[in-house]
């Protein structure tokens, strides 16, 4: 099952004169349901605008989108109370507290106030539970707008840079929670996010987004695979004569300090072969695997 | 807060008993729960109260027996002296005669056409006098107190975003509007009928400690009654107004500023520069629905413009009556609140 479908969503904002800025640009994303699904993009290629879309705050020029299967924003009212939403920034009221924010939202859903003080205990705001929102930290905050996106034990959670302003034991624990809401067996996580460490250690799948449009998907892992350069790292006794031989060969050889780097290297075999006839016993032969950093600016530089 | 999530890993998270949710109620509660809806209201009744007790103590004493004895022959000597200058009107030879004597010389004066507590000295409370105008004073009050809550109440809903959060849980705009000015309809008409019931309790107290005997006329209490439900409607379209106003513009302080500017201004410079449009203004209109009867407009002739429909020189009143000055105060606060409501339902929100 799905739990979120866009299908060619097209999204330009309007500005006085000035010509329309296209948000999204016929947008397909397909995200299933559970395990942690991280949403990538450069800053403007139109990640908050799809998040905002898909809870009815900005309407969609075109194309179509479901959330739990039932199409948005039509079929909102019927699917809200299973969807958490932390975006951007958390929006309470200053003056009221922490918990009494919470309150409030809960008697519209009918959440009970059990699972206000639960949600508060997650995030480990018990203790300044009774403070002024605007008293709290940044941290504070942004764990008081999680806290709100778990009350309704939602089936679906989306969180837009639920780590800002955090600090580092935070965002530890931040991810750890997003791992195990997860991979709970009934919610899936959808995690926009521009820390691409985070997307790699804490999502299962990501799409990544460029210009208004999605130019990856599917497995953390495949995504990775599928653009892997294909690259190995290699070490011989000596290594100016193994320069020297692949080069001959053929091959583009860079330095990476301590040992070459091997672009393109179709076969890993031949060079074993190629080295060892002239002499060159390896020390070290490994396929450098591209990580998410690299994939994500390479598919972003060919959007733009 | 990794011990928080420790625990947090025990808690079954089918375990959110949701239940039937309460927009009204929620609203209700936000609105109860605002710290600065508190604060005026507090200021507003302490205020109140230090006027009526410096007011009630300054202006007004209950008479003596010997103040209303005096007051009584006072108001002989001013019969004597209007019956002494109607027969000497009557004798005056040049006295028009193409005229009845009593449009010239005006009618037999009697005991009758003066009240006494109108001779006391010093004054008292007056239930007949002081008891409605204060009302309408207390509802102009009450009603500026609204417009500053329903602006505050929507405009702190813009400021601080959680509009925007709440449609995370009701998504229907049009719904979340209508509850919101339902509840801030309901507080303005509790505002509006606490304020003219706090008003009578402290008018019963002032006649029985610093009044006079009275004897009201017949439908006194029922044009009273009618008065304060014209009041209590001016207060709830007056709370209704601000929040139209904040929620078209979404800001508090703006929305004073418009409101500032329009009476201030744009009302001074109407009456200065099209006298005859005056009928429109939303504080004629006020008055015309407040006023018993309606509210006649004495207009400056000089002032009107030879297009304007009023002959130069010949005195000219306009008369708003009661269902006039209803009419333009709803209509305007309807206009705005469904510009305001329309802009939410349709726009983008960021």
């Amino acid at each position: 099952m799905t739990v979120i479908e866009v299908a060619g969503a097209h999204k330009a904002y309007r500005r006085p004169r000035r010509p329309p800025e296209r948000a999204l640009n016929g947008l397909d994303l397909t995200v299933a349901s559970g395990g942690v699904h991280g949403f990538l993009g450069p800053n403007g290629s139109g990640k908050t605008t799809t998040i905002r879309m898909l809870l009815g705050l900005v309407s969609a020029d075109s194309g179509e989108m479901r959330l739990l299967g039932e199409p948005v924003p039509r079929a909102l009212p019927a699917v809200i109370a299973s969807v958490g939403a932390l975006v951007e920034t958390p929006l309470f009221f200053p003056n009221f507290s922490g918990r009494l924010n919470l309150r409030l939202l809960a008697e519209t859903a009918g959440v009970s106030r059990s699972r206000v003080e639960e949600c508060l205990e997650l995030v480990d705001l018990s203790g300044r539970a009774d403070d002024r929102f605007k008293a709290y930290s940044l941290g504070m905050k942004q764990r008081l707008g999680i806290a709100a996106a778990l009350l309704k034990s939602p089936r679906l959670l989306i969180l837009d840079e639920p780590s800002n302003g955090l600090d580092p034991a935070g965002i530890k624990e931040v991810r750890q929670l997003i791992q195990r809401l997860g991979h709970d067996g009934r919610t899936t996580v959808f995690l926009s996010s521009h820390q691409l460490s985070e997307v790699q250690q804490v999502c299962d799948h990501v799409s990544i987004l460029a210009r208004g449009r999605c130019v990856a998907t599917g497995p953390v892992s495949e995504v990775l695979a599928g653009q892997s350069t294909g690259d190995v790292r290699l070490r011989a006794p000596d290594p100016a004569a193994a320069k020297q031989l692949l080069e001959a060969a053929g091959y583009t050889v860079t330095s990476l300090g301590d040992a070459w780097r091997v672009h393109r290297a179709t076969g890993p075999g031949a060079i074993t072969r190629l080295l060892a006839e002239n002499g060159q016993y390896l020390t070290e032969l490994s396929p450098i695997a591209a990580d998410l950093e690299s994939v994500f600016l390479e598919l972003t530089r060919e959007q733009t | 807060m990794s011990g928080a999530i420790a625990t947090g890993a025990t808690t079954d998270p089918h375990a959110a008993d949701l239940g039937r949710g309460s927009l009204l109620l929620a609203e209700v509660h936000r609105i109860t729960a605002r710290r600065f809806i508190r604060w005026l209201l507090a200021v507003s009744l302490v205020t109140y109260l230090v006027i009526v007790s410096i007011v009630g103590l300054t202006q007004f004493a209950k008479p003596s027996a010997a103040g209303l004895a005096h007051a009584r022959h006072r108001v002989q000597a001013a019969v004597a002296n209007q019956k002494a200058a109607r027969d000497q009107c009557l004798k005056d030879p040049n006295r028009p005669t193409d005229q009845p004597a009593e449009q010239i010389c005006g009618p037999d004066p009697a005991a009758g056409m003066f009240r006494v507590q109108d001779f006391v000295d010093p004054p008292a409370f007056d239930l007949q006098r002081d008891l409605p105008a204060t009302a309408i004073a207390v509802g102009v009050a009450t009603a500026a107190l609204a417009f500053l809550i329903g602006a505050t109440y929507v405009g702190a809903e813009w400021s601080s975003r959680s509009m925007v959060a709440l449609l995370f849980w009701e998504p229907r705009r049009l719904r979340v509007m209508s509850v919101k000015l339902g509840v801030l309809a309901a507080a303005a008409a509790l505002l509006g009928v606490l304020g003219q019931l706090i008003w009578l309790a402290t008018a019963e107290i002032l006649q029985s400690t610093r009044g006079a005997p009275t004897h009201l006329p017949a439908h006194f209490w029922s044009d009273l009654v009618a008065q304060e439900g014209r009041t209590i409607l001016f207060v709830v379209l007056m709370g209704l107004l601000g929040f139209g106003i904040a929620n078209l513009i979404r800001n508090t302080g703006a929305s004073m500023g418009v409101g500032f500017v329009y009476f201030a201004i744009v009302e001074n410079a109407v009456r200065v520069a099209r006298p005859r449009w005056q009928e429109w203004l939303l504080t004629d209109n006020i008055a015309g629905l407040l006023s018993k009867g309606g509210y006649r407009l004495p207009v400056d002739s000089a002032a009107v413009s030879p297009g304007g429909g009023v002959v130069p020189g010949q005195p000219h009143e306009i008369f708003i009556s009661n269902l006039h000055g209803g009419l333009v105060l709803g209509g305007v606060t309807a206009a705005i609140v469904a510009a305001g409501v329309a802009s939410f339902v349709r726009r983008d929100l960021h």
